[in-house]
């Protein structure tokens, strides 16, 4: 067992090799790179559905409007405070960071968490890029209630996707990715074009004088359709935060920041948030408000903006899928030693389309988007406890590094303990990973001060007390 | 040709938002709006494409 993981974990710091020593100061970037590289990354296929389901939800234009300007502004905090002073701190991705507090073994079961989690999330954007051919085809998008797939044709679209997005992550070509590179801004125009162009259909006139009105009572009126829960202002402001947890608490964006100049970078988020995760889902709201609050991203776009509209579904989900693929082969290379990439891929790949073919995915994406941030959670609160609080209260840092731990057994019980209250809290889904991060970081330092307690009386000796370890060997 | 090229990209997505505006306007008829926003961004794709690969091979 030991030689497995051993065999394992050596297989899984060779693909992170090349990210394994500290940034160096002639690496780092722009703040205009950082501002360009979030302002891309952050207008997805899921976005057709995300600001959609806050319509079906029954949220009031007020409270969507609030909700969204402070949920992203408590997002892009939580970047520029949480993630990017340790990122610059260490200049180390939370991968090789995590390896040193946690051990090889537990940094090995976070990659295949977050490879399950990754071809979960890529198997929804093919079934939203589904959704707008399968238009075409007369395809029925399945009901918001629907968990199994629901009819042959669903099933053959997806598979049919899944292999053309599987065979371009495998191909890999340059031009595609510059191809790539370039939807994103026109993805973003399409969505204002698609919000615009259904104005009038919603009755909206020409000088605008009735918009906050029809807004009001056509597309968030307040009403939630049928089996939809109702959502409020507490609702929009916490998935607003928590829609990239695992990226700014859940500190996965440490890859980026490690190359920023100043923590404030973090602040460039905002440049992904706005348009993002405010406009973009204000648009998809309005757009489906125009189809009779029908969650079917396909038909939404094609009614707003006819063929243009179709391929921005299809693009967005393959311009997601196709990174997110990639990311969830990498996790996975590790425990596939000797395996060439194509296999990976095509495993990971293989795997996600199966997953696709589940409407249920796409259909509870936004409790999906909130399971995916709370599980990765609890290694977030981890980290900044060790990273900030051990060296105030005079705990050992990085022990498993020092001591050649292949796990850390404290951070694997706080993170499945965390998990584990946070199940049973008797709060709304959305709420539980706030009380959870507090759990987390509460008991993580408690296990490891009654463990360090008890290692000092054994050996009646100081241990060494820790400075939070940065890449030029200065603080902040 | 770099300038040309960043140029004719920008104006390919500006008319991408230009057609749904003259549409709500009045101005467009919808196959028209449809027609002009599919064709605006074919072009955004060429161009843009095009400038993107530009920029790679010769980075200025």
């Amino acid at each position: 067992m030991a030689e497995r993981l051993a065999k394992f974990t050596s297989a899984m710091d060779r693909l992170y090799e090349f990210d394994r020593e500290p940034v160096s100061p002639d690496k780092f970037q722009s703040g205009g790179k950082f501002a360009g590289l979030f302002a891309g990354e952050h207008v997805a296929a899921t976005e057709f559905v995300i600001g959609a389901f806050f319509v079906l939800h029954g949220v009031t234009v007020r409270d969507l409007l609030l909700g969204l300007l402070f949920g992203n502004l408590l997002a892009v905090l939580s970047w520029t405070l949480i993630c990017a002073p340790i990122a610059v701190r260490t200049r180390l991705t939370l991968y090789w960071y995590l390896r040193k507090i946690a051990g090889p073994g537990v940094t090995l079961i976070y990659n295949i968490a977050n490879a399950l989690l990754y071809g979960i999330l890529a198997g929804a954007m093919i079934s939203v890029s589904a959704t707008a051919v399968g238009l075409l085809f007369g395809i029925r998008v399945p009901g918001l209630d629907a968990v199994l797939p629901t009819s042959a044709g669903w099933v053959a679209i997806v598979f049919v996707f899944g292999a053309a997005f599987t065979t371009m992550a495998i191909l890999g070509f340059e031009k595609l990715s510059r191809f790539a590179e370039v939807c994103s801004p026109w993805i973003f125009a399409i969505f204002v074009a698609a919000a615009v162009a259904v104005l009038p259909k919603l009755g909206v006139e020409r000088n605008l004088g009735n918009l906050w009105r029809v807004l009001s009572t056509k597309v968030w009126n307040g009403v939630a359709v049928a089996g939809q829960e109702k959502f409020g202002f507490r609702h929009i402001l916490f998935f607003a935060w928590f829609c990239n947890l695992a990226m700014h608490v859940g500190l996965s964006d440490m890859a980026l920041f490690r190359y920023a100049r100043k923590w404030t970078y973090g602040l460039y988020t905002a440049f992904g948030m706005y348009p993002g995760h405010m406009l973009a889902w204000i648009c998809s709201g309005i757009m489906v408000a125009a189809i009779g609050r029908q969650m079917d991203p396909g038909r939404m776009a094609f009614e707003a903006a006819g063929a243009a509209g179709i391929g921005a579904v299809v693009l967005a989900g393959w311009t997601t899928a196709n990174p997110t693929l990639y990311r969830a082969g990498l996790a996975l290379q590790a425990i596939t030693p000797n395996w060439p990439r194509w296999r990976i891929t095509l495993l990971a790949g293989a795997a996600t389309t199966v997953l696709a073919c589940f409407p249920v995915f796409f259909l509870k994406l936004l409790d999906y988007v909130a399971i995916y941030g709370l599980v990765l959670m609890p290694v977030g609160a981890i980290v900044f406890t060790e990273h900030w609080m051990f060296p105030l209260l005079g705990i050992e840092q990085l022990r498993a590094e020092k001591r050649g731990w292949a796990f850390n057994w404290a951070v694997l019980a706080v993170w499945l303990g965390t998990l584990a209250v946070c199940f049973l809290l008797p709060i709304h889904l959305y709420f539980k990973w706030l009380p959870g991060w507090f759990i987390a970081a509460g008991s993580y330092t408690g296990l490891t001060a009654i463990q360090e307690g008890r290692q000092r009386s054994g050996r009646r000796g100081p241990v060494a007390g820790g400075e939070a370890p940065t890449a030029t060997g200065e603080g902040r | 040709m770099k300038i040309l090229l960043a140029f004719f990209s920008i104006l390919s997505l500006g008319l991408c938002l230009a057609a749904p505006v003259l549409f709500f306007l009045g101005i467009l008829p919808e196959a028209r709006f449809k027609l002009a926003l599919l064709l605006a961004s074919l072009g955004w794709f060429f161009l843009a494409t095009a400038w993107a690969s530009y920029r790679k091979k010769k980075p200025s």
